[in-house]
């Protein structure tokens, strides 16, 4: 595989799991908090935290059945296009982001939420202020999800179809230059991969070392 | 100020923490509750400042129920009443940060919350804190810093939760100067605590608490 090529593809999956992060951020975090100020609402944690590990085969079967041409949603024509990839791993991460947004904000809400009620804050202001000081903890959240995100395959395989130029993925091109048996072309772009997730956990310890 | 009738209390999952309390808070003058570890003191205290609602009964601020009132209402109540916890959290930030904090949620011109800032800060002997990292203070000075941040509010009620727990000797004496200022000039003060002996010297009146249910008496001698 060309390098212009490796590029490309190595940006395509950055363009792909990082809106579906920020899609699963977009609702995992308004859910978090909810979760973390409703003590009603914590009994969905247990099950949210069993979702995490959630092979991504299944998740790409279940998105396939519903997407193709016979399915539900097939009239809306997303399978195999980068956005069903897009939907499938923001579903993907959701349990994860959610989960670990949850902790970080139960925390927040009890330790500082309460702190600007006794001081006198509306229950917005409070909020804000949860919030602001979880912050550190909420971006280790969401850089989580967007490493599990461009390091799965099940999804961006089955709902993507792995289509040259279209919606081939660093992980769906690693397995097919396995496949064909080129092993050089398959460790280059696991280097790649690599060197994003690595970047992305270097970030994470660094959001860490400042919330310290 | 605050009358709590008939107050039920308890977190989820877990046993009655107050059973029927009924109590009158928020007298001029230093009111102490003291009861054992355990007792509700912070419970009791924490439904006082309006953070918790009751299960059963109802809390009243100059003769409203709070809880049966708007959250607007209920906002404008429960900014006459600051509790300061007995574990004293830091917002991330300053010493200066955190002592604001109360006055930039009420919306407090800058001129006017430098000063206050800093008369809270002059006041409790922090004022050398101020462009400290909050995180980086001692158990003792974050303890300072949270009654400071309480002061600079100019609450009608400050309740502050076993504020000598974490001071020593230098800094439990500035803590007694004040309130034995803010005695003199009648304010109104509500203290937890479970030493006695430390009641005994600041006290107007004394709360006693023990399992869920308040025994009131006029003087510390008479709970002794």
């Amino acid at each position: 595989m060309p390098g212009y090529e490796v590029v490309e593809v190595a940006l395509r999956s950055l363009y792909v799991s990082g809106t579906a992060t920020l899609l699963a951020t977009a609702w995992s975090i308004p859910l978090a908090y909810l979760m973390a100020s409703r003590p009603r609402l914590r009994v969905l944690a247990s099950p949210l935290e069993a979702l995490v590990g959630v092979p991504t085969v299944l998740v790409g079967l279940l998105l396939y059945m519903l997407l193709s041409k016979r399915g539900p949603l097939g009239v809306l024509g997303l399978l195999y296009t980068p956005y069903a990839i897009i939907v499938g791993e923001a579903i993907l991460i959701t349990p994860l982001v959610t989960s670990v947004a949850y902790r970080v904000l139960r925390e927040a809400v009890e330790k500082y939420g309460e702190l600007a009620l006794s001081l006198g804050a509306s229950e917005s202001q409070a909020m804000a202020t949860a919030l602001s000081q979880g912050a550190p903890g909420l971006v280790a959240a969401v850089i989580m999800g967007f490493s599990r995100a461009i390091g799965e395959l099940g999804v961006a395989l089955m709902v993507g179809g792995n289509i040259k130029g279209y919606t081939r993925t660093l992980t769906t091109a690693i397995a097919l230059e396995v496949a064909k048996g080129e092993f050089e072309e398959a460790v280059a772009m696991g280097l790649v991969l690599v060197a994003i997730v690595v970047a992305v956990s270097i970030a994470v310890r660094a959001v860490r070392g400042e919330s310290r | 100020m605050i009358q709590l009738r008939g107050v039920w209390f308890r977190y989820p999952g877990s046993h009655w923490v107050l059973r029927g309390v009924d109590l009158e808070l928020g007298k001029p003058g230093v009111t102490v509750i003291v009861g054992p570890n355990g007792s509700g003191k912070t419970t009791l205290m924490k439904l006082a400042s309006l953070i918790y609602r009751p299960q059963r009964g109802s809390v009243l601020v100059d003769g409203r129920d709070a809880w049966a009132l708007g959250g607007g209402e209920r906002l404008k109540l429960r900014r006459r009443i600051v509790y300061v916890h007995e574990k004293p959290v830091m917002l991330k930030g300053s010493v200066w940060d955190n002592i604001a904090y109360g006055l930039r949620i009420r919306g407090v011109d800058e001129g006017e919350l430098e000063r206050r800032v800093e008369r809270a800060a002059s006041s409790l002997g922090i004022d050398g804190l101020l462009g400290e990292r909050a995180d980086k203070l001692s158990a003792g000075q974050a303890q300072l810093v949270a009654i400071a941040r309480a002061l600079a509010v100019e609450p009608e009620v400050l309740m502050l939760d076993e504020p000598f727990a974490h001071l020593d000797r230098a800094k439990r004496r500035i803590l007694l100067g004040l309130l034995s200022d803010l005695r003199a000039k009648g304010a109104r003060v509500v203290i937890a605590t479970h030493d006695t002996f430390l009641a005994s010297r600041i006290a107007s009146r004394t709360v006693i608490i023990e399992d869920g249910r308040v025994v009131e008496a006029n003087s510390i001698e008479e709970a002794l």
